[in-house]
């Protein structure tokens, strides 16, 4: 076997087990991203399967663990988008209140997961904006900084801060009494 | 800070507790197994692609050299015939020079016995 049969065989192998070593470490960032900002497990499903599968395609740009975690970001922040916009057209009102349905009638929450609080606060998030909630989701889920959401979601940083501060505003007034009770009770 | 109806600890608490339920969550069972399956598909797909496109490759080449090939044996035809042509019209040329000459010397000879 000369070298040229035996190189691109080696190629592929170790690309393989490079993506593979990705998607163990970051799958559950991607599909927890997909899922908050869609409010749909089924289609955040699809949309962290798309992800990862261009992210196959993209191995050979990525430089660095930093490099690939900010573009998984920034590509399933945009695709998360892009598929409530699409849905948002084809049925207009769909968004409002459906996270809570859904949880409820259809009982996809993982109760050894979810606590009242978690599941009331993914409810209420679904129901703001939806750059108010990319901003919160990146900044309490991810533990970004504000500029580090500006870069992810290419925005200006005086936005996103605003963005934050308006969704925080937001929630607290959705939820005033429960939460209060959470953070007082505590 | 806009929140300035909550205090600093309040808001610190309501940041916590925004950190404690937004957990990432885990992925579905099964989803890194598809993606490895799809994109494995997807290379063996593309190999069998770059494949029958080096296949069609060769095959155009080998048209391109054939028809230079024919191409080449007709202009090399052409001017075969060019050569030959040109040949007889040499031929018919020095025909009629010498035909001509002839005639010179027995039109000279003629006078020549007249006189």
């Amino acid at each position: 076997m000369n070298l040229q049969q035996v190189l691109p065989w080696r190629q592929e192998t170790t690309r393989a087990l490079e993506l593979e070593e990705l998607i163990d470490r970051h799958q559950s960032m991607v599909f927890s991203l997909a899922w908050r900002m869609t409010g749909d497990r089924g289609l955040a499903e699809e949309i962290a399967q798309d992800v990862l599968l261009e992210l196959d395609r993209n191995l050979g740009k990525l430089t660095s663990e930093d490099h690939a975690r900010f573009w998984l970001r920034r590509v399933t922040m945009h695709r998360a988008t892009d598929a409530l916009r699409r849905r948002q057209r084809r049925e207009p009102g769909w968004e409002k209140g459906f996270w809570v349905e859904l949880e409820e009638r259809h009982g996809l929450a993982e109760p050894e997961l979810d606590s009242p609080l978690g599941a009331r606060v993914e409810a209420l998030l679904a129901e703001l904006p939806e750059a108010q909630r990319a901003a919160l989701l990146l900044r309490y889920q991810e533990e970004m900084t504000p500029e580090e959401i500006a870069a992810t979601l290419n925005s200006p940083v005086a936005t996103v801060k605003s963005q934050l501060q308006r969704g925080l505003k937001r929630l607290r007034a959705k939820a005033s009494q429960s939460l209060k009770e959470y953070v007082r009770g505590a | 800070m806009e929140l300035d109806d909550l205090e600093p600890k309040e808001l610190e608490e309501l940041e916590r507790k925004l950190r404690l339920a937004l957990q990432r969550r885990p992925a579905p069972l099964g989803l890194k197994q598809r993606v490895l399956a799809q994109a494995r598909q997807r290379r063996l797909e593309g190999r069998k692609v770059q494949q029958g496109r080096g296949w069609v490759l060769k095959r155009i080449a080998a048209s391109v050299l054939l028809a230079a090939a024919f191409g080449g044996f007709a202009v090399y035809r052409q001017q075969e015939e060019r050569r030959k042509g040109e040949a007889a019209r040499e031929q018919v040329l020095t025909a009629l020079r010498i035909t001509n000459r002839t005639l010179d010397r027995v039109s000279d000879h003629l006078v020549d016995e007249s006189k």
